[in-house]
């Protein structure tokens, strides 16, 4: 779907979309913070803009914001994503240590978010860490061939 | 758009040194006097890398050897000689102008398709290139 919506579309898109996600939930919830919402639309629309300004600018935050990233770039983001994922990791296994330690009902969160992590990271190892072994020329194979046993 | 170095223009420089390829050549017996004559004359009318190419084309090594060796900031010393700005070279090679920058001041190490890309664009190996 994203192939159709221009690149420097496509960050403000999905901007507009959570914030209208955080402001519908707002709203859904009514009582007295309803005007919360609007604020929510306000301040997304706002972020859209700036976001869609900044993917004009020849930065490398630019490039990031209006989706054309060479891999230098792409390979900084990925360390970043993977950092922000080792930080939620560590976070919440501690939170979760803590929550075990003083017998408290709030450490589920914790737990969701580590097996979260930790099968991201398993679905990640299967998806791109497996890659399809090629066939072995016969002097590898047989290097590679476990001598056999014998009793 | 990325024909390779091929289609840009020569310098008086790069001439002398096709030149350069074909007297040794003469003076080795490799090439006949009539010979060295008609592509002494061809190099110094050619305009471009091509051209220049095509006529040490199996006289010498490759038109590689005629260009300027490559020296530890390679990129930024091909790219200046050949007057191409760093814009214009990102936009070649499919990156932005900043990573050419990083490159070019050693800070950061392409991958190898793109070592590839850029060894091709400038006609030298990635070895000296990069190495």
């Amino acid at each position: 779907m994203m192939t159709f919506i221009p690149p420097r579309l496509r960050k403000p898109a999905v901007y507009v979309l959570a914030g209208l996600l955080f402001a519908a939930a707002w709203l859904v919830q009514g009582g007295h913070l309803w005007f919360v919402s609007i604020m929510a639309v306000i301040g997304t629309a706002a972020g859209a803009v700036r976001l869609y300004r900044l993917g004009g600018t020849d930065t490398d935050e630019g490039a990031r914001a209006g989706s054309r990233t060479d891999e230098r770039q792409q390979l900084v983001s990925l360390r970043s994503r993977a950092l922000a994922c080792n930080l939620a990791a560590a976070t919440s296994f501690l939170g979760l240590t803590a929550a075990i330690a003083v017998k408290a009902a709030w450490g589920w969160p914790f737990l969701v978010t580590f097996l979260i992590t930790g099968y991201g990271y398993l679905l990640g190892l299967g998806n791109y860490g497996v890659a399809e072994e090629g066939t072995p020329d016969d002097e590898d194979a047989g290097s590679q061939t476990r001598p056999s046993v014998s009793s | 758009m990325n024909e390779g170095r091929g289609g840009l223009r020569a310098s008086d420089a790069d001439r002398e040194r096709a030149v350069e390829v074909l007297k040794a050549a003469f003076v080795q017996d490799r090439l006949a006097k009539a010979e060295f004559e008609a592509h002494v004359g061809r190099a110094l009318a050619s305009r471009t890398y091509a051209e220049l190419a095509a006529v040490t084309a199996g006289i010498a090594a490759p038109l590689s050897t005629v260009q300027p060796p490559a020296t530890p900031s390679q990129m930024a010393e091909q790219r200046t000689i050949r007057k191409i700005s760093q814009a214009e070279l990102a936009e070649a090679l499919g990156v932005s102008r900043q990573t050419v920058i990083l490159i070019e001041n050693g800070r950061y190490m392409p991958s190898l398709p793109l070592a590839f890309t850029i060894a091709r664009f400038f006609g030298l190996t990635v070895d000296g290139m990069f190495g």
